[in-house]
């Protein structure tokens, strides 16, 4: 199997995702969605088994086949993080942040041969960026709750339902960070031969991971709770500089973290 | 609302009190850092690290032992978790924004300079927290395995696997060596630089027998040929090569490539053959077709190497058609190992493939990048860190907590008001 087939698996994979993520705020029992999301990883799986078994090598190599892995994780993992919480929007959102990389395959195949740099050849570069795709994703929808959070405290009457599902959220994402930059570490070992140098990009990570343990700590007890809600959307702030903002900063020039 | 009217320093301490520990502990470390200077970590080499690693899990082992005093507690609970990592936050925030620098010029007054805020991880105030932090979180530990309880696991993962982590890596960084060694083809190197630029010589040494690259196919572009920009200036396109048909739109030129040969020699009449040597370069043959005007030209291009010219297909006065260089895919150094006690071991070493030697770790680290693939050197890392063993125990148990934590959320339904 080559690219060429791509889009005849391509296409019936997102329906079914997307269906399944429109479904599921339907009155169609759950077993009947998760029957159609599962249909849909069956479908992208098939093509990358068949597309592994086309090239004679393990699809890893280009940035179109490393989109390939991006798509099944957020799929896989959204599907079991959503069953396992039973939050809707879970599932819609794994969907479509999937059907998004597929996308960009499907139309945007010339950056199929973009060339991967040596030090980006591993096996630790597609679970280590899924994983934080994944936690930005938690993290954003936590700072989402934070400010309704913050209004209904302003108003007096915190919801404790809602500080449950931040709690969650909150907990999920940072568990998907920490492993994100774990796996970083091992890899960095692996490719620059140590686990963590203070590059730019690792001290901006580890500011944000800093933000969110306050905020997890503080939970704990009820004391400031106000200042504790806005740790999440400083948290944020400071999770975007790591993704995106770092590339743009006077101290991070020569980074070995700047792909551009 | 009763808390608020507990005056300062009155049992039990909270956050006003972690505050101002926090804050008195940077007090402390810029006052050091500007009278002492910077922290030498090469006090604290093996055994030194060791003995003083020791006593703090000693001196944990004590304040949890005495785990029913209020500052003990305080020491350990939650307001001064908080002050801590927000104490690290606010000095990796000033690290994040100040460029790091290896090393700062002797007599170098700025006060990012003198603040230790360029090599803000060897600064007092950061040697200090990171201290306070370790103790804390020690105690916090050995307080909680005291009442162990098996349904408090993914705590101790997390907690035992960051302290470990900390520890080692802390501590540790004193005894970590990192060298790197240029060798020669056909030549045997035991001398290394290290980040100073001092040589030195190992126990270790390397033979090159043979450095290899692979490349990947470069990319077509038009270019201005006075200036050398691409075109069009303000967004260049390029046309990647690789396996045929390749075809395309440069500006304003239809591409059409013809015949590629990924590793080409020159023929005395300017076309190429393919050719499997060192010196062997990219080159295509090419049809453009200018959209303008439907002027055609045709013609073989390459980027060339240091072993032969690179070739261009003009298009215009103004314009021509190139090739860019090409970017690496991979490169490996084929060497031998020897170590003073005579034996010896071959390794193929290349970048995310390194090799152990005993106590060493070797890391493909660079090569001629000027030459590309004719280098006629390798430049290997050696890494040396006795200490890597815990830390990788470390991440284990951190990521084992990590995994917990998504998967169980959190458990608590709502804060609690006290410690214990
Ligand atoms: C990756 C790092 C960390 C994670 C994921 C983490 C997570 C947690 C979680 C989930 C809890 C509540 C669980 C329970 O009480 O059973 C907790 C409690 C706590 N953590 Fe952490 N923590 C981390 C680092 C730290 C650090 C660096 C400190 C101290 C400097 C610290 C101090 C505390 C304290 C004092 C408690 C409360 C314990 C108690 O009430 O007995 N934690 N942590």
């Amino acid at each position: 199997m080559t690219w060429n087939e791509f889009i005849w698996f391509a296409l019936p994979a997102m329906l079914l995702w997307i269906s399944a993520g429109v479904l599921v705020y339907t009155r169609l029992k759950r077993s009947v969605v998760d029957g159609i999301m599962l249909a849909g990883i069956g479908v992208f799986v098939a093509f990358m088994v068949g597309f592994w078994i086309g090239l004679e090598r393990p699809p890893l190599r280009t940035m179109g086949e490393t989109r390939l892995w991006y798509s099944l994780f957020l799929s896989v993992i959204g599907f079991l993080t959503y069953k396992r919480w039973k939050y809707n929007w879970l599932l819609s959102f794994s969907s479509l942040m999937a059907c998004v990389f597929v996308c960009i395959n499907i139309f945007k195949p010339e950056i199929h041969s973009k060339n991967l740099m040596p030090a980006l050849q591993s096996i630790w570069f597609v679970p280590h960026v899924t994983s934080y795709i994944l936690s930005y994703a938690m993290l954003g929808a936590a700072t989402i709750a934070s400010f309704i959070q913050i209004r209904k405290q302003g108003r007096g009457l915190a919801d404790q339902q809602l500080y449950h599902l931040m709690d969650n959220l909150v907990y999920a994402g940072f568990g998907f960070l920490m492993l994100g930059l774990l796996m970083g570490c091992v890899w960095a070992k692996e490719a620059w031969g140590h686990y963590w140098s203070w590059d730019p990009k690792e001290t901006w990570a580890f500011v944000t991971a800093a933000a969110y343990l306050m905020y997890i700590h503080m939970r704990l007890r009820k004391w400031h709770p106000t200042f504790t809600l806005w740790l999440l959307p400083i948290a944020f702030i400071l999770l975007m500089i790591t993704w995106i903002g770092v590339n743009y900063l006077p101290s991070a020039q020569g980074s070995v973290h700047t792909y551009s | 609302m009763e808390e608020n009217k507990r005056s300062m320093w009155q049992f039990p301490w909270r956050y006003p009190e972690s505050i101002a520990f926090v804050l008195g502990v940077l007090v402390v470390g810029y006052v050091l850092q500007a009278f002492i200077g910077s922290f030498d970590f090469s006090l604290l080499l093996w055994p030194v690290n060791g003995i003083l690693g020791g006593v703090v899990i000693l001196l944990s082992l004590l304040l949890a032992l005495k785990r029913k005093n209020p500052i003990v507690q305080w020491l350990s609970g939650v307001p001064m978790a908080v002050s801590l990592i927000g104490g690290l936050l606010l000095l990796g925030l000033l690290m994040g924004l100040t460029p790091q620098v290896k090393h700062i010029h002797h007599g170098d007054t700025s006060p990012a300079s003198v603040l230790g805020l360029r090599q803000m991880t060897t600064s007092w105030p950061f040697v200090l927290l990171y201290f306070f932090t370790l103790l804390s979180l020690g105690t916090l530990i050995m307080r909680r395995l005291f009442h162990f309880r098996i349904a408090d696991y993914a705590f101790y993962l997390n907690h035992i696997g960051l302290w470990l982590l900390l520890f080692a890596a802390g501590w540790g960084a004193a005894d970590m060596k990192r060298y790197v060694m240029h060798i020669r083809e056909g030549e045997v190197e035991w001398r290394v630089y290290n980040d100073r630029g001092d040589v030195l010589e190992l126990p270790v040494g390397i033979r090159l027998n043979d450095f290899t690259m692979e490349e990947y196919p470069p990319q077509l572009t038009v270019i201005d040929r006075e200036t050398g920009n691409a075109q069009p200036e303000s967004k260049p396109d390029y046309l990647q090569l690789e396996e045929l048909p390749v075809s395309g739109r440069l500006a304003h030129w239809d591409i059409e490539v013809e015949q590629y040969i990924h590793q080409a020699i020159r023929n005395s009449d300017s076309t190429y053959h393919e050719v499997f040597m060192p010196g062997a370069s990219p080159a295509a043959l090419v049809k453009t077709v200018d959209r303008t005007n439907g002027e055609i030209s045709r013609g073989w291009i390459s980027c060339g190497n240091r072993a032969q010219l690179y070739m261009t297909l003009p298009l215009t006065n103004e314009y021509m058609l190139v090739m860019t260089q090409p970017e690496p895919k991979r490169f490996v150094s084929d060497i031998n190992i020897y170590t003073e006690d005579g034996t010896e071991a071959h390794a193929l070493l290349a970048v995310n493939k390194p090799h152990r030697a005993g106590p060493w770790m070797l890391y493909q680290y660079g090569y001629d990048y000027e030459a590309g693939k004719l280098s006629s050197y390798t430049s290997i890392e050696l890494v040396y860190d006795p200490w890597v063993v815990a830390v990788y125990i470390g991440i284990i148990l951190l990521a084992a907590g990590s995994a917990c934590m998504l998967w169980i959320g959190n458990r608590r339904k709502e804060a609690t008001d006290d410690v214990e």
